[in-house]
Formats: C-alpha cells, sequence, structure tokens
C-alpha cells in the first residue's frame, strides 16, 4: 500500500474499511433488527430500547441489557449484566492502544465510541494491510461508520415494524435463542466448558433467589472458575 | 425513567471500557492478567446465566416445556453443525412455532 496523502487517498483507504466490513453487515443487520424488535415488544419505553444502540453500541450488551430490563430486574443487576458482557472490549481497546497512541485525543474518544468486535477486527485489518499508519486509521474510520450506519438502521426498522408482528410469534425467545447460539459457539474449551457449566447450575438455582440476583450470582461464579482454572492450566 | 438510567450508566460504563486501556497502556503498556483472563470467558459466561434465566421459568412449567425445550434441543444441534450462531434462531424458532402449534399449547 502506498502512503496516505491527501483526502483522495484517506477516502480510498475508508472505502477499502466499508469494504472490509460489508460481510460482517450479515450478521449485524438481522441481530439489530432482533433487538429492535425486542425494544418494541419488551415492557420498557421503546426510545428506551433503541436507545441502547447509539448509548451502548454492542450488540450482546444491548440484549442483555434488554432482557433484563424487561424482567423487571434491579438497576444494578441490569448494569451489571450489560457490563459484564462488554468486559472484552477492554481487549479490543488494548488491541488498538498501540496503534492509536499518536492520535489527538479527540480522535482516540471518537473513534472508541465505535469500538466492538466487527470494528476491532477491521482496524486490525486495516493496520496489517499497509506500513503506513495513516491508511489503517482511515480504513478504521470507513468501517467504523458504515457499522455504525447499518447497526442503527437496521434497529431502527426493528423498533418501528416490531410492534406489529402477533405475539403468537413468541418472539420474547428470539434474545434467549441468540444469547445460547453465541454462548454454544464459544465454548471451545475445557475452562469455558467447566465455567459455562458452573454460571448454568448457579442460574437454575438462582431462579429461586429474589431480585433477579441470580444472573450476576452465575455470572460471578462463572467467572471466578474461569479465572482459577485458567490460573491452575498455567 | 430507570430504565433511562440503566441504558445511560450501562452506555458510559461501555464507552469507559472502550477508552480504558487506551489510557492504561499509555502509561503501563500492560493489561492486567486477571482483566486479561475475564474478559475471554465473559461472553460465554454471561450468556449462559441469562439464557438459564431466560428459559428456566417456561421449562419448569410441565405444561409449557415442550416447544421451548424442543427449540433449545433444535437450536444446540443447529448451532453445532454449522458453527453459526444464528442457526440458534433460524432453527430454534420455527420449532419453538411447529411444535406449540402440535401440541396446542
Amino acid at each position: 500500500m502506498r502512503p496516505v496523502r491527501g483526502h483522495a487517498a484517506a477516502l480510498r483507504a475508508a472505502g477499502d474499511g466499508a469494504r472490509a466490513m460489508a460481510p460482517w453487515l450479515v450478521g449485524v443487520a438481522p441481530l439489530g433488527f432482533v433487538i429492535g424488535v425486542t425494544a418494541a415488544r419488551s415492557d420498557i419505553a421503546t426510545f428506551a430500547g433503541w436507545l441502547t444502540g447509539p448509548l451502548i453500541f454492542a450488540g450482546s450488551a444491548q440484549a442483555v441489557t434488554l432482557q433484563l430490563l424487561d424482567a423487571h430486574a434491579p438497576m444494578f443487576v441490569v448494569i451489571m449484566g450489560g457490563l459484564a458482557v462488554n468486559l472484552r472490549l477492554v481487549l479490543y481497546s488494548a488491541a488498538v492502544a498501540s496503534h492509536w497512541r499518536s492520535r489527538p485525543v479527540w480522535w482516540k474518544a471518537l473513534a472508541a465510541s465505535t469500538l466492538v468486535d466487527p470494528s476491532a477486527v477491521v482496524a486490525l485489518e486495516g493496520y496489517d494491510r499497509s506500513e503506513d499508519p495513516a491508511y489503517g486509521h482511515a480504513h478504521y474510520v470507513g468501517g467504523a461508520i458504515t457499522l455504525a450506519i447499518a447497526w442503527l438502521l437496521s434497529i431502527t426498522l426493528g423498533v418501528t415494524f416490531g410492534g406489529a408482528l402477533p405475539p403468537g410469534l413468541r418472539l420474547e425467545l428470539l434474545i434467549p435463542l441468540y444469547l445460547l447460539g453465541q454462548l454454544l459457539r464459544r465454548v471451545n474449551d475445557a475452562v469455558a466448558r467447566r465455567a459455562v457449566y458452573v454460571a448454568v447450575a448457579l442460574a437454575l438455582i438462582g431462579v429461586a433467589v429474589p431480585l433477579h440476583l441470580g444472573v450476576p450470582i452465575a455470572i460471578a461464579g462463572g467467572t471466578l472458575v474461569a479465572i482459577a482454572r485458567t490460573e491452575r492450566a498455567r | 425513567m430507570s430504565a433511562y438510567v440503566a441504558v445511560v450508566v450501562v452506555g458510559i460504563g461501555s464507552y469507559l471500557l472502550r477508552v480504558s486501556m487506551l489510557v492504561l497502556t499509555a502509561r503501563t503498556g500492560v493489561i492486567p492478567t486477571v482483566i486479561e483472563r475475564a474478559a475471554r470467558y465473559a461472553i460465554p459466561v454471561s450468556f449462559a446465566a441469562l439464557a438459564t434465566d431466560a428459559f428456566a421459568p417456561s421449562i419448569a412449567l410441565a405444561r409449557t416445556a415442550i416447544a421451548p425445550a424442543a427449540a433449545v434441543v433444535v437450536a444446540a444441534i443447529a448451532v453445532r453443525r454449522t458453527r453459526s450462531a444464528h442457526a440458534a434462531i433460524l432453527a430454534g424458532l420455527p420449532t419453538l412455532w411447529i411444535v406449540t402449534a402440535l401440541i396446542g399449547k
């Protein structure tokens, strides 16, 4: 890749980033629609559900937040659930930190707001493709803007049309099924399996615990097992 | 109102997680080990707890258990076979509808 000089070259790099993001949208857009549908059909204000898009900007955490709000869980449980799922953002933050070190604070502050699974991958692809950091920066911006537009559009469509869908479709089970799918895809080693078993067992016992405290207890228990098993495996 | 507050707080917290290492590694250059380990397993553990919590009430009642239980089993098989998370919805939801229609619940 030639060094990025001038607006035209930056636009070309941003276009490359947008194209790199396109395959992700096949998976991202339906999830955004599902989240929109869930927001429209849940007990909470529809606009509050839609706001999870621009404010949280992470499908899994939005799904969890909506799920817990709809279950009338206490606020601290909702907050803990949403943030526990987003803990992985720390890793993405670390992955791009060295590339963004020379950028101005305002640029880093804006760019970080769209840092999530697909944009982190597209960002690292951009920095791999060229030794010129300016190419990587523009590549990230192009990918992140494409993702943000598609994400907010798909949520808006779900919010707009979700309320018109008949209740017999049992769409309240969309998010749990989505969580199940993501969970099964990510249980790839013995540590994860053991941590998940503990979380499931604690969640089953926790159904009887008031205030939906079973969920944070299960997350904390599973996470502690994962940390302990990883330590033992070293 | 509490829903708005929760969404805003999760949004702010998520943003702080996004900028955390930009700030920290600028000073120390390393990620704390315990955070790295917790983050690696945060998704499967959280999703397991939440999915269990969501399905448990309907599966615990014998009369309404069959359709969601069948949906979970079919979704799990579909994900294992296709290695796609979306297969859980694409296979699980129609299973839920079909079984519900067949048994009338």
